[in-house]
């Protein structure tokens, strides 16, 4: 009998969204326990900052180019490399409950497998996943979350976010307290919400395996994915009104866009209102516009969600510790990007790569069981991404990580990065969106600085860049690409990003906006 | 608005080709996610594996140009559609193939485009291989 794997997302989480990352707000104890039992990683990087593209590497191991989803909308093709299929080789019960996010969701003539799947109510899953329950994040598509919702709550449907406008364009209705774009009093019950949701159907699934199954299981929630719209019976637990402001947020206008404009010219133009690149931000809303008082709120949303998610995650524990795995049982926490909450002016995410979006929660809690050197708590601050997970995955089931797979198992600590060479870290932005516009993003993440250069498109020349030093400006508000005194520091960075960065061979179609 | 287009070459002669698409019942042979079809008078509705229906007017179904056009009215969130399916003898082996569509709003663009080119090849890869009698 070998050792489970418990692999918990979450979905757009900031790295600092827990108190084991210097959270204060969320109370989220039983991930706190991980960090506090096993290795945090305090700069993990996803390869891209939007969903399809970082569940695809998280599934394949593989950067974005390889992988070949490169905006949300691809499809990651059904006959790509899986982990789950490399674990279910190995003897492993496989299965992914929760968001999976690696076909399109608006999918009206139901060409994808998932969408199929969940339409149908069924859950033979496929990538190698023996089960598949899928959610999102709302009551509305084609998973089986908001088939749940349709047979069994349908006076439910209308209670969340709606996300999509006649246009279907994402929404930009204000709301809660404060107007703030994506928010809603949520009238449903918290025990139909979909964070709940995920942990029952978790727990379902493993009551059905056997005391001896090796197992794996990927337990996907959507939040804190905007639309914000927890359950209102929970909005006691975070009053909006009472929260600082993001120390992020320079809450000097003048001094807010000086900032911004310091940065490569698409950063001001989203700012304005005048550019979207990336259609999960509602192409109607201005972040000029946005109040310190909606990102409070908008903040507090969040953090409730994160509340619930830390809950749901303690029931799936304690229904683990019942079967007796606990000392069997490994844990990865972690999620796919980050969301700017209030930094800069800004919500959501796009082709801005600066730690709200970069900078996320790893943490791996090795089963007690493992031995090994393993079971020390400890902090790594060398560079890893996303694509490391994989491989690790292996490591744990006592598999050879595949020659397909690009990372590297996880180090266990400081000194173990170091002796196998983890110095950086790459991730990339691509997209082409129906209006034309084109913005292509390459980043490396070394020694402590962050380097992105910017290839040509419809809004950059190819001489744009941003070089930030994370030790002298953590928030990343200097940007010191054009610094002659760090020309010298901009070039090695450069040459290395070239010589380590897997660019796409094809961009293939986009198959829907998300 | 946005416009898309989807093309392939079929190694059969046009008027064999042009049975098949200027048929628009037999649309549920190629298209993905249409289970069924109906047409009365210029009124054409389709059945999706959803069960969700689409409600399309036929505006153009000419023998002699060997083009058909069609408006999807309702009820995906469509505020302007026009389908254009053309089967043109270009002077090369076969025939060419072109299906192009203008929709408004710009994202459903995404969602067709993707559809219409699988689409475009099941329909190719029938009549290539002469299977269009037997589905």
């Amino acid at each position: 009998m070998g050792r489970k794997i418990l692999f918990i997302t979450t979905d757009q989480m900031r790295y600092d969204a827990i108190g084991a990352n210097g959270g204060n707000v969320a109370r989220t104890p039983n991930i706190d326990s991980f960090a506090a039992n096993g290795i945090s990683y305090d700069r993990a990087q996803p390869q891209n900052v939007v969903c399809m593209p970082s569940r695809s590497t998280m599934v394949t191991g593989q950067n974005v180019g390889t992988h070949g989803v490169w905006m949300n909308g691809v499809p990651l093709p059904v006959e790509s490399p899986s982990v789950a299929a490399v674990l279910h080789d190995a003897g492993y019960r496989t299965a992914l409950i929760g968001k999976s996010h690696f076909e399109p969701l608006l999918d009206p003539f139901l060409r994808f497998e998932e969408n199929r799947q969940g339409f149908a109510g069924a859950t033979e899953g496929h990538r190698g996943f023996d089960h598949m329950e899928l959610a999102t994040h709302g009551a509305a598509g084609f998973t089986h979350y908001s088939r749940f919702i349709r047979k069994e709550h349908p006076e439910a449907i209308g209670m969340f976010f709606q996300v999509l406008d006649g246009d279907l364009e994402v929404s930009d209705v204000p709301g809660g307290d404060s107007g703030a774009p994506q928010i809603k009093h949520n009238a449903v019950p918290r025990d139909w919400y979909h964070t709940d949701w995920v942990a029952d159907r978790t727990i379902s699934w493993l009551d059905g395996l056997k005391a001896d199954d090796d197992w794996f299981c990927w337990m996907s929630f959507p939040d804190p994915h905007h639309p914000w719209d927890p359950p209102e019976s929970e909005l006691h637990r975070v009053d909006w009104r009472e929260l600082d402001l993001p120390v992020g947020y320079p809450q000097n206008q003048a001094e807010r866009e000086a900032i911004i404009d310091s940065k490569p010219r698409h950063w001001r133009l989203w700012y304005d209102g005048k550019l979207v690149s990336n259609y999960e931000a509602p192409c109607k809303w201005v972040p000029a516009t946005l109040t310190a008082d909606q990102i409070r709120e908008v903040n507090a949303m969040a953090h409730i969600e994160n509340e619930l998610i830390d809950e749901a995650i303690g029931r799936v524990l304690a229904a683990i510790d019942a079967k007796g795995w606990s000392d069997d049982l490994d844990i990865v926490f972690t999620t796919d990007h980050g969301e700017f909450q209030g930094d800069f002016g800004l919500l959501f995410k796009g082709p801005y790569h600066v730690d709200s979006l970069m900078r996320l929660p790893l943490i791996w809690r090795p089963a007690p069981s493992a031995g090994g050197g393993i079971n020390a708590t400890a902090r790594v601050s060398k560079p890893v991404g996303l694509l490391d997970l994989a491989p690790t995955f292996c490591t744990i089931a006592g598999v050879q990580p595949p020659e397909w797979m690009e990372g590297r198992p996880l180090p266990i600590d400081d000194a173990d990065a170091v002796a196998r060479g983890f110095e950086r870290v790459t991730t990339e932005w691509d997209n082409h969106q129906p209006d034309g516009t084109e913005i292509h993003l390459r980043t490396i993440m070394r020694d402590n600085f962050v380097c992105t250069t910017y290839q040509p498109g419809t809004v950059h020349d190819g001489t744009e860049g941003e070089l930030y030093d994370l030790v002298l400006d953590p928030l990343q508000q200097v940007n010191l690409w054009d610094d002659p005194e760090r020309r010298a520091l901009r070039d090695e960075l450069l040459i290395d990003l070239a010589a380590n960065f897997v660019e796409p061979r094809e961009f293939r179609h986009a198959e829907a906006p998300v | 608005m946005a416009t898309i287009r989807s093309h392939a070459r079929v190694h059969r002669n046009a008027d064999d080709v042009w049975k098949v698409v200027g048929d628009p019942t037999r649309i549920v042979q190629w298209f993905p996610g249409v289970t069924a079809v109906t047409v009365e008078d210029n009124i054409r509705t389709l059945t999706l594996a959803a069960g969700l229906p689409v409600f399309e007017e036929i505006v153009t179904l000419d023998n002699r140009m060997r083009r058909f056009q069609y408006r999807i009215t309702g009820p995906l969130p469509v505020k302007y559609h026009l389908g254009t399916m053309d089967v043109i003898e270009d002077g090369e082996p076969g025939c060419l193939l072109m299906y192009s569509t203008e929709i408004s709003p710009d994202p459903m663009a995404f969602v067709l485009d993707g559809v219409i080119s699988e689409g475009i090849e099941n329909l190719a890869r029938m009549l290539n291989d002469h299977t269009e009698d037997e589905r």
